[in-house]
């Protein structure tokens, strides 16, 4: 079955109604000029049967060569009366043809002294007579007269008709035709489009890297392929870096869970005091606040994944709050030995716990990789669109294949993962979702023994909403 | 001090009943959304624990009933963190809201600040001077003495030791303190909490024999007078 939609089917009937146009003109302009070609002909055939009359009319020397001309005109009047000849004069042995009662209209060259050609319109008669008359003033040898030829236009009416049946017949046709060769070119000139709906449809959740071969598609179509391929590039990244999210949920997840099943199990195999008991739980009740914090960071991720927005957004200066967190982050700066320099200043409507905790974990992040006797600096600034927070610490380039994917969550520069309690490998990702809750986005560059990582948040009012 | 319970999670419940009971308070449980409504609106509580998705009655539908008649102070439990179940139930009245998974301190904390016993407390927080075994602390002045013996402490250690003390005898979580010592509200999963702990223990526990400042492992910290018979007990 023909899909209704289909380009094939549509082509075709385009093709038809073009050709319907082309061939309503031709047929037109044919029309015309076979026209004209009849009414030529119709004319010359009339003047000579008239110039034939009037050159005896114009030789009549007696009355009595009237009758001779009447004789004429009687064998010339064909039986079936498709020429007829008239006479009309006062003079009764001049007249001849029947009398004007028998015409019931008469067009052209009817005043006195005029001539010309027109339409007689003869009683029972189908089609009207084509007709030249001429009047002839009265001279010394015969009274003045008007004379009439008429034929009959009938035979040319009949191939006019004919020639009208035979061009509708075959402009029809053609029309038919072209309608069905066109839907059959369009259908194989569309082939490559099937062939690359086959393509796709080959195209799964196993298969993502197949992509459809843009080297054998038309020049027409290699640009839709190539957006195509496009897409599932996307996908494939989104797809991978998905599976790989769930990979490492799963790790995380399952370190915990196999400490805690591990070790209640070894608890409760023998008998244990009161105390060893308690060892236990607590040691259970630490994997449960991983497992927990796990989760809510992740649960975090989720809701800005799913586009929500800061909610209470206050104006706040971000100097302050940069110092507030390096002011919590004291002892820990202190221990590692580092120092933190803020500077500038910028502001921006923010959800001031959100911005918090995404200030923190980059300083973190940065006292982690710092030397001690090190300097991390916070560069505050700010343009008319957003406020921009980078921190910048020394320390070894980060390869650039590793620097784009910091923010990738469980993402870790040494794929051997350090099991650390406290670090579970979201930390950017929350300061890239706080980022987004903010309209706002990351950036992170390393170079020339600095790395600095860092993230805008919108000024604008309407971005922040 | 009575407590309603609607929790249809067996366990959650069986936990909750017998943790608030060890805690002081009195407690009757509902283990769907038409019992709990039952209850609520009979008895009189000093606050409700209401879960959102209930068996029976939805939590939302409990809590719009129960503001019909009256105002007793209820927390919501939900599994979702959507904001919408948030906006809704502070709408419908709710007096405070907890996400799971919660810390059953947390929740402790939230009751005592939604209850009478609570109120209490907090004028017991604004007194001058506080006392814990033989530690002294003047608010005031901002002087902490023990065993006679004045204490230099940094204004982050004093604000963490007062912190501790108003609630001694409480055991605060981390993301507590870090809550109210340095006005963090959110799981920092730095260290930060344990180097100001290990800091201040080393100044005002460091030289005396007995300890005052106790780490409750995976739960938090507690500031408190044991006495020699806990420890032995605990020890053993």
């Amino acid at each position: 079955m023909i899909p209704t939609r289909s380009i094939a089917l549509r082509l075709g009937a385009l093709f038809a109604a073009a050709a319907l146009g082309v061939f309503a003109l031709i047929g037109i302009a044919l029309h015309r000029v076979f026209d004209h070609a009849i009414e030529a002909h119709q004319f010359e055939e009339l003047d000579t049967k008239f110039r034939d009359i009037e050159y005896f009319i114009k030789r009549v020397r007696t009355p009595e060569q009237w009758a001779h001309i009447h004789e004429k005109l009687d064998a010339l009047t064909p039986p079936d009366g498709s020429t007829r000849y008239w006479i009309w004069s006062d003079d009764p042995d001049v007249q001849y043809g029947a009398s004007r009662a028998e015409i019931a209209s008469i067009s052209g060259g009817r005043s006195d002294g005029d001539a010309g050609r027109g339409q007689a319109i003869i009683e029972r008669h189908e089609a009207p007579m084509v007709t030249r008359n001429e009047y002839f003033p009265a001279d010394a040898n015969h009274p003045a007269l008007r004379f009439m030829v008429g034929i009959d236009s009938t035979p040319f009416l009949r191939t006019e008709r004919e020639f009208e049946q035979a061009l509708i017949a075959w402009s029809t046709l053609g029309v038919i035709l072209v309608a069905v060769l066109g839907y059959w070119a369009a259908r194989f000139g569309l082939l490559p489009l099937q062939r690359i709906s086959r393509e796709a449809q080959q195209i799964g959740v196993t298969h993502l890297s197949q992509r459809l071969d843009t080297k054998r598609l038309p020049r027409e179509l290699s640009d839709l392929g190539l957006s195509f391929n496009g897409a599932l590039d996307r996908l494939e990244g989104a797809y991978q870096k998905l599976e790989a999210f769930n990979a490492d949920v799963t790790h995380e997840l399952r370190t915990p869970l196999a400490n805690l099943i591990g070790q209640t199990q070894v608890a409760l195999s023998r008998e244990r005091t009161a105390g060893e008991l308690e060892e236990t739980l607590q040691s259970n009740l630490e994997e449960l606040e991983r497992l927990r914090s796990i989760i809510s960071d992740m649960l975090f991720l989720a809701r800005a994944d799913q586009g929500e927005k800061a909610m209470s957004l206050a104006p706040a200066s971000l100097a302050e709050e940069v110092h507030k967190t390096v002011e919590f982050l004291d002892l820990i700066t202190d221990e590692a030995g580092v120092t933190v320099r803020v500077e500038g200043d910028a502001s921006a409507p923010v959800e001031r716990s959100l911005l918090r905790r995404a200030i923190t974990n980059l300083l973190h992040n940065a006292i982690r990789h710092t030397q001690s006797r090190d300097e991390i600096v916070v560069r505050l600034s700010e343009t008319e669109a957003d406020a921009q927070i980078a921190i910048s610490n020394p320390g070894p380039a980060i390869p650039r294949e590793h620097i784009g994917r910091i923010f990738d969550r469980f993402y870790r520069i040494d794929s051997a993962r350090p099991n650390s309690g406290e670090n579970h490998g979201l930390g950017l990702s929350i300061v890239k979702a706080v980022a987004s809750m903010h309209a706002g986005t990351v950036f992170a560059s390393s170079d020339n023994g600095m790395t600095t990582v860092g993230f805008t948040v919108a000024r604008a009012t309407a971005a922040s909403r | 001090m009575k407590i309603l319970v609607v929790e249809d999670e067996l366990k959650m419940a069986d936990y909750l009943g017998r943790g608030l009971t060890e805690q002081g308070y009195t407690v009757d449980q509902a283990h769907n959304g038409i019992d709990g409504q039952h209850l609520a609106l009979q008895c009189d509580y000093d606050v409700i624990v209401l879960d959102v998705m209930l068996p029976g009655l939805d939590g939302f539908s409990l809590l719009r009933s129960l503001r019909a008649v009256k105002d007793t102070p209820v927390i919501m439990l939900t599994a979702r963190e959507r904001i919408e179940d948030r906006v809704q139930g502070l709408r419908e009245g709710a007096d405070d809201y907890l996400v799971k998974p919660f810390s059953f301190l947390e929740l402790v904390a939230r009751l005592q600040a939604l209850t009478r016993r609570g109120r209490a407390q907090e004028r017991m927080y604004e007194s001058s001077h506080l006392r814990v075994g033989d530690l002294h602390i003047d608010m005031l002045s901002r002087k902490v003495v023990r065993d006679g013996l004045r204490i230099d402490l940094t204004a982050k250690e004093f604000a963490l030791l007062s912190v501790l003390a108003r609630r001694s005898g409480e055991v605060l979580s981390k993301t507590v303190i870090a809550e109210l010592v340095w006005d963090m509200n959110f799981d920092s999963n730095t260290n930060v909490v344990e180097v100001a702990i290990k800091r201040l223990r080393a100044k005002i526990d460091g030289p005396y024999a007995k300890n005052l400042l106790h780490t409750v492992r995976g739960m938090g910290y507690v500031l408190e007078e044991r006495h020699e018979s806990v420890a032995i007990e605990r020890v053993t």
